[in-house]
This record gives C-alpha cells, structure tokens and sequence, in this order.
C-alpha cells in the first residue's frame, strides 16, 4: 500500500525507567510521529510503550510494535533485537502490543502492518535500541564490577569479565539509573550470530500445538456469541425485521438491530447461527450497486476507457506524444475480477463494554483504527478502549480494516452483553474489502528496430484510498468533531477524497519497471460501490499481470526471445535486470524441457523488492498444468532466508489461486460467491515445485511479504501461449 | 446427554444433539485448539481423530460420536511433551498464520498412523481436503517426510533440502 514518508529518526531520544518489579525498560524511537511520554506509567499499573524489558528474572521482554499473520515478524522482529542484544531469540519473550502511539508505523503515522514493510522500517531502528540496551548493561557492569568495559564481553544474556559470568538483569537495576546511549556502536554483519541463517520460528511451538491464541480463541465467563445478518448488497440498512421465532429458540439471548444489519446474540455460536437463519429483515440497497451485475458490468469499464473522463496519471519524455513517431504500435486490453482474501480464520472480534470501559480483543492490522472505531461507536474516548491484540489468522490485507470491530461494538452496546462476534465463511466472502477489478488498455510503440520507445497504458476501476480514508474518517478524526460533521464526512469519504489525485495503488506497476524514453499514464474511475481494499501486492496483484503480459505480446511481435527482451529493457533497473538473468539460469529456460512443458517468464518490482518468475506449464486439452515454478527475489539483506524462501512460495500459491481460480462476481449488486466449493483456493495436490533463490545481498532489507505475488499469472499465461498460441488477457485464466 | 472419550479421558456432555463436534469442543468443553473455518467441511480446520480417522467436525452432530474416541491437537501433544509430528512441525518451520495448522497436524498424524512411509502421491491425497490460505504445502510435506524418517528409524536423502549445495 502507498505510505507517506516520514522522517523516521535513529537518533530520536530513548529512555529509561526502574518500576516496581520491572527491571530496565527502554523505549524504542520507531518514529518521529511518535510519543515516548509514558503517561500511563505509575509504577504499578504500568501500560508499555514500544519497548525492550529486562526483568530482574534475566528474561527479556520484546514488545512487538507490528502484528503477526503468517508473514513472520514475529521471528524476524525478535531476532534483530536479539542480535544486537546478545541475547538467543528463542528465550526472548514476545509480545503483542495494543492500540498506543509509540508503534505507528514509521511509514504512514498509523499503527498498521502492511506495505511489506515490517522489516524494512523496523531494521536500523530496533537494531539501535536493542545495541543501546547492550551498551548500557556494559557501561553499569563496568562500574559494578570496577573493570574498564574494553576487557567486558557479552553472549546470550550474559556479560563476561574475567572468566566470570553475570546476567544481565544483576546490572539492570544500576543501568536503569543512568542515561542510556544513543549510539551505541551496531555489530558487523560478520559477527551476526542470529540474523541472516536459517532458524526455526518463534511462533512454531505454539502453532504447532493449537495453544497460540487467535481472536476466535478468546473466551471469558459471561461471553456471548453473534451472528450478524448483514444486507446482501453492501451498504444496505435494515428498514424491517422479524425476529420472534429466533427469540424462542434455546440459548438467545437478545436479538439487536444496528447500522448494518441484525444481530442474534446467544450463549453459543450454534445457537446464534440457528437463530440467524430463522430472522426475516427488510433491506434498503444502495441503488448503483443493486443496479451492478458482472455479466453486463464489465462494460461500464470499456466505456469509461473509451470516454472523456481519463485523468492523466504519469508521464515521461513527451507522454502520448510519443507515440507518435512510432514506426509500430501493439494494442491489447486486460481484465481482472474483484477477489476476496479468504484468510482461514474468519473475521471476529471480542468486545466487553463495562463501567465506561471497553476492552476489545482482535487481531488486526491496525489496531490503533479499530480502537478509534470502538470509541467512536460506544462513546467513549480512546483513552477508555483498550485493544487486546491476538495472532491474526491471515491478513493479506483484509484485517487493515475494522469493520468487524465496528459491528461487535455496536452489538455489544445494543444488547448491553459482552459478545464475541463470529463471521461465517459465506459472511466472509461476501463481505470483504476486495481486490478491486482492473480494466487496462495497452498501447506499446516501437522504433524501427523493435525497441519500446513509448509506453501508453490506461487503467479503469475502483480505488482502494477512499474505502479506506472512510474508515480513517471513522477511526480517527478526534473525538471534538461533532457527530454529525463526521458522519458526514465520512459518507462523502468517496467523493471527498476521490478528487484530489489519482490513488497510486490504482496504477502502481502499470509503467515503472522497463525502459522506454516515453511514458503516458490515464487513469479513470469506475467503481460500482462495492468495498475495496488491500489484496496482498494491491495494485501490484493486477499490474503485474497486465504488465508482464503486456511486455511478452511485445516482445513475440517483434519475434525475440522474450526473457532477452526484458533484458535489453532493463538497462536503467539492474536489480530486476539480475534478477532475470539469474532465474534464466536458474530455470534453465527454454532448455531440456520435456516436450509438452512449456517456460513462461514474468518480473515485477514491488515493495522496493525484485521478483522474477518461470513457470513451467504444460496444456492438456483446456487443462492448464503448472509443473513448477522458478523463482528469483532480490529483497537486499535477509533477516531468516527460511522464512523469507517460505514468504515467496506463500506468495506464488497465493498468487496461483487467483491465476487458476479467483474470481468474485456480482448480481444485482450481491456477491454470489459464499464458501470454498464455489471459491475455491489452490490444495496440495495442485501446487508445483517451486524452487526459490535469494540474491545475497548486504543492501538495507527491503519487501518480502507481497513481492512474490505480481509475477505468478503472468508466467504462467505466458507459458500457456507458449503452449497454444493463445494470448489469454483475462484472469482466472481459462482456455476454452 | 452424551458421552465419549475425548484425548483419553472420558466425557459428557449436555448439548443440543444436532450441535456439531467442533462447536461442542469450543464453546462448552473450552478446548480452543481445534478451528472454524468453512462451516461446510470443505477447509479441514476443523479436523480431529474420530477412532483414529481425520474428521471434518464441523459438520459432525455431537450424537454421532457417542461412545467413540475423539483427538483433538491437544491430544496430540503439547509444548512441554511434543508428538514426532509435531517437533518435525516447528524444527521445519511449517506454520505461518497458524490457523490451519491443527487440522492440518490432525490430518498427517492420521496419514502416519496408518502408513508409517508414505510417498509424495499418498501425502497429496491424505492432505488435500486440509485447506492452507498462506500455502505452507511444500512445507508440511517436507514435514511428514521427515516425521516418518524419525518413526522409521530411517533417514531418507533428499538433495533438495540441502542447502548451498550445488550438484
């Protein structure tokens, strides 16, 4: 997702506090939006700020400031405090954080994990910290054991002076009293003992024996479940319902109408959900999206490409004019369908509302929007919300958003009971914030000799950035504005915020990764009303495809090699530019393939990481089979390559699904899809051999989670016109 | 009323009878480790050992196991005394998210239980109605493989899992 920079500060100021039974505590500067004031603190009732514990038990607390969801920050986080530590990261204790200011993200001023960025942002600066905590131990164990600190030496929670040995915590007591440096001298990659090797996850022990809690996990005596019944055609208000047989049924407790639909709330999620199907409601639909259905809707993007609405988007050299002198031009239009995330754990979200307070428990990725959300709709200050953050189940991108807290807490304070509210699979297909659909047109003009001189691409669909600044609007505009200046706001978000600039994510990938002395970008706007979001790579998910298909058109018109192609276009992009020529190596394309199997090569940049792909395919009648996978990643220095080689193959079979399969359609305004038999994800027996290497690197770390998706359907579309001959420009990819 | 073994102790329960397994396991007898995730018995997050066999318990009424014996992940082991499979799990840094991963253990213990060595073709076909939105397939094989290795007393070579090395 696009992040406004801000000047994250290395040399922001740390501090230090002795509480009660707290051992050292030291704050980590992640941004220079953020508060280190500790106002909360008062030595008994201690809420953290972002920051490294030292407990006088010798143990070491990691207050982790993003959220885990498969991605392994969890691992990747600790070990960089572990490192310059000088502590093993398996005995560091971790933990998630809720909603404070201290860990917004140093990109973008929330408290979000996303952007493929939790490494890359957090890597100078935790290393910093936890190198201040170390120097800090020294200096107090210098004056404690009355030795200069040159003859002093560290290694897994201990210093050593003299053929003796001391924990930490024995000099914590001391260092918590004295001023903690601010440049402590960072290790050499030489004498990393931690980072940059292979090592087992942090969270696998617990993931491994159902004992990590996820928000479904979260149960306390007196808690409810409840099912909502929301509108079929999102946005929908209840004008009427019917519940007097759900309130006969066992275990219902109350049944509640609120903003977006009705909710049961029961003893049980059994009951509730045999209570739901027995309600009667009356929805008021949003008129334009009851009005769109997928079979007659793609034409509202053609005729937007074909209208006068095209804003200009980018341009380079002399723009559309470039085109001009071209001595030949290649046209093609791409497509590809809204998708939902589908992540395992449905949406949920726990919320007790008692005494003026309100806790919440969830796992999301912006915990800081979800807190402003419970507030707002309970009432209360920020100050009087507290989130309890869980492993997340998923994310993908679907849990920056925090409708799903939205909905408990209005549930909760409508029927006054403390609730966990429970999505189906079919509430969660059909309720997403989904990738948005894309409509691209293609217009590559050439020189005499074939070489790309301008490139003209035109993109029509929603936008990700006002579904969101809605939510923002909702979340986080200070509680002094009244009410109804909010509502209004946030119900003209769209149109507010739409006007203002083309959304980046909309045309990010389009035009950037190959050469051409001109480039011309239009965007316009086509959005039916359904909710939009972040789908792992965002813009990237859909450019990438168009893209790369794009690029293969080009090069098969003018009959080169296409891998070669992208190399002689990437003289000013020499990381994708490595990238390809060293998954040509790797793959071996073209060569000693078996001879039905077929190579198809696609590269991306994204999240400042380099990506290339083959995909081997094979074509059985209309069957497409993907036989493996090649897979090159730049992403500058590697935290945990086991992880990050994992990131990659989560990414291409993330990515494959949508090839294969992914496709959300609409009727009359409704999503028709529901559970797994008509949305289907990619199963064992379907995945290839993927075989992944990582281009070593001392660079600063750069994205992992997302990059790995944006080339996938593209190589394989274009193993498959190896294959056929035929261009396939729409995804799911179908030969029929 | 209702009565079965569950994880090797006998239990009872007083629920609705069409109440399915899996919400029986969460809401009344607390275990948690054991996840919703399709309601249909399409993902196999809900996934536990009925006599030994990998069931989708979502679907599953509480009448239909009465009497029988029931394995959840926590019967399979725990942090302090962990399963072969399981140490296999975290030594090949199988989950990601997580979630899936319960039944995903359930489905492969099953798998081992009834064939100690089994082939890549027999793996696919043991774990594909076990649903992994974060695609930790290749991983979770490697797992099983190496499980076996250690039940079978035999260590298999597999050129690939090494590193760095180039043949």
């Amino acid at each position: 997702m696009s992040m406004i920079n801000s000047n994250a500060s290395r040399r922001g100021f740390l501090k230090s506090s002795l509480f009660a039974a707290g051992g050292l505590v030291v704050g980590v500067p992640l941004s220079a939006c953020a508060t280190t004031s500790n106002e909360h603190s008062d030595g008994n009732n201690f809420v953290p700020d972002a920051f490294i514990q030292i407990t006088p038990d010798n143990v070491v607390h990691f207050y982790m400031p993003r959220s885990e969801m498969g991605q392994g920050t969890y691992t990747g986080l600790t070990t960089i405090i572990a490192e310059e530590l000088d502590v093993d990261p398996t005995s560091i204790q971790v933990h998630h954080v809720g909603a404070q200011n201290d860990y917004v993200n140093p990109e973008g001023g929330l408290q979000i994990t996303g952007g493929s960025n939790s490494i890359r942002v957090h890597f100078d600066p935790l290393r910093q910290a936890a190198a201040n905590v170390r120097a800090a131990i020294l200096n107090a164990a210098a004056q404690q054991t009355a030795l200069d600190v040159s003859v002093l030496s560290t290694d897994n929670g201990q210093v050593f002076a003299k053929g003796q040995a001391f924990n930490y915590s024995e000099f914590v007591a001391l260092a918590a009293k004295q001023e903690i440096p601010t440049q402590a001298k960072l290790k050499s990659s030489n004498d990393y003992k931690y980072m940059g090797k292979d090592r087992p996850r942090l969270d696998g022990v617990s993931k491994s024996t159902g004992t990590a809690q996820f928000g479904l996990d979260v149960d306390f005596p007196g808690l409810h479940r409840a099912v909502l019944v929301r509108c079929p055609v999102a946005g929908g208000t209840v004008v009427s319902m019917n519940a007097s047989q759900a309130l006969k049924m066992p275990g219902v407790k109350k049944v509640v109408t609120i903003y977006n639909g009705v909710a049961v709330v029961a003893d049980s999620y059994w009951q509730a959900k045999q209570a739901a199907a027995t309600l009667t409601v009356e929805w008021n639909k949003p008129e334009k999206l009851a009005s769109f259905s997928s079979d007659t809707g793609k034409k509202w993007f053609e005729e937007a490409l074909n209208g006068d609405d095209l804003e200009d988007a980018h341009e380079e050299g002399e723009g559309e004019d470039g085109l001009a002198t071209a001595a030949q031009v290649i046209s093609a239009q791409y497509w590809a369908p809204f998708l939902a995330h589908a992540t395992m754990e449905p949406q949920n979200c726990t919320v007790k509302i008692e005494n003026g307070k309100c806790d919440v428990w969830v796992g999301c990725q912006s915990p800081g929007v979800a807190q402003g959300l419970a507030a707002r709709i309970t009432g209360l200050s920020t100050d009087d919300v507290t989130i309890h953050s869980t492993f997340l189940g998923g994310g993908f991108g679907r849990r920056v958003f925090s409708d799903y807290v939205a909905e408990a807490s209005a549930i909760a304070m409508e029927s006054g009971l403390a609730v966990q509210l429970i999505w189906s699979r079919e509430d969660d297909t059909r309720h997403d914030f989904y990738r948005p659909a894309s409509l691209a047109n293609f217009k590559v003009g050439l020189d005499k000799d074939g070489a790309i001189e301008s490139w003209n691409v035109s993109r029509a669909g929603p936008n990700v950035l006002p579904y969101f600044l809605d939510e923002l609007v909702d979340g986080k505009v200070p509680g002094f504005m009244p009410t109804g200046l909010v509502d209004w706001l946030s119900k003209r978000g769209y149109g507010l915020f739409d006007g203002l600039s083309v959304d980046e994510s909309s045309i990010e990938g389009l035009h950037e990764d190959y050469d051409a002395p001109h480039k011309y970008v239009q965007h316009v706007t086509v959005d039916p009303g359904l909710p939009v979001g972040f789908w792992r790579s965002v813009g990237h998910s859909f450019s990438g495809f168009f893209k790369e298909g794009m690029m293969d058109e080009v090069a098969t018109a003018v009959k080169k090699d296409s891998l070669a192609y992208r190399l002689e276009h990437t003289k000013n992009n020499p990381k994708l530019n490595a990238v390809l020529k060293l998954v040509e190596q790797k793959s071996n394309w073209g060569k000693n393939l078996p001879s039905n199997h077929f190579h198809g090569v696609a590269a991306h940049n994204s999240f400042m990481s380099s990506v290339a792909q083959v995909a081997q395919v094979s074509v059985e009648g209309n069957q497409i089979k993907i036989h493996k996978i090649t897979c090159v990643l730049d992403c500058g220095f590697v935290v945990n390559p086991d992880i990050v080689e994992a990131q990659m193959k989560s990414g291409i079979i993330y990515a494959l699904t949508a090839a294969l399969y992914g496709e959300v359609t609409l009727k009359d305004g409704a999503v028709q899809q529901s559970n797994f038999h008509d949305y289907a994800i990619l199963r064992m027996n379907e995945t290839p051999e993927i075989d992944v290497h990582i281009v070593p690197s001392d660079a600063a770390p750069t994205g992992v989670g997302e990059p790995g998706v944006p080339p996938v359907a593209a190589a394989v579309a274009n193993a498959v016109f190896a294959a056929t001959g035929k261009r396939l420009r729409s995804l799911p990819l179908k030969l029929s | 009323m209702i009565s079965f073994e569950l994880n090797g102790k006998a239990v009872e329960v007083d629920v609705s009878l069409d109440t399915p397994l899996l919400w029986v396991m969460r809401d009344h007898l607390k275990l948690k480790g054991t996840k919703f995730g399709c309601g249909m018995g399409l993902c196999g997050a809900c996934s536990m050992l009925i006599d030994g066999v990998s069931t989708r318990t979502c679907i599953l009424p509480i009448a239909a196991v009465a009497n029988r014996k029931v394995t959840t992940i926590e019967g399979l082991g725990n942090p302090q005394m962990l399963s072969t499979l399981q140490q296999a799990w975290i030594e090949n840094s199988v989950p990601q998210c997580g979630y899936c991963q319960s039944g995903q253990l359930i489905s492969a213990s099953a798998l081992l239980n009834s064939n100690p060595n089994p082939s890549d073709q027999q793996i696919d076909d043991a774990m594909s109605g076990n649903i992994c939105r974060c695609g930790t397939y290749p991983n979770i094989k490697k797992a099983i493989k190496a499980a076996a290795a250690q039940q079978v007393g035999v260590q298999t070579f597999d050129p690939k899992a090494t590193k760095g090395v180039e043949v």
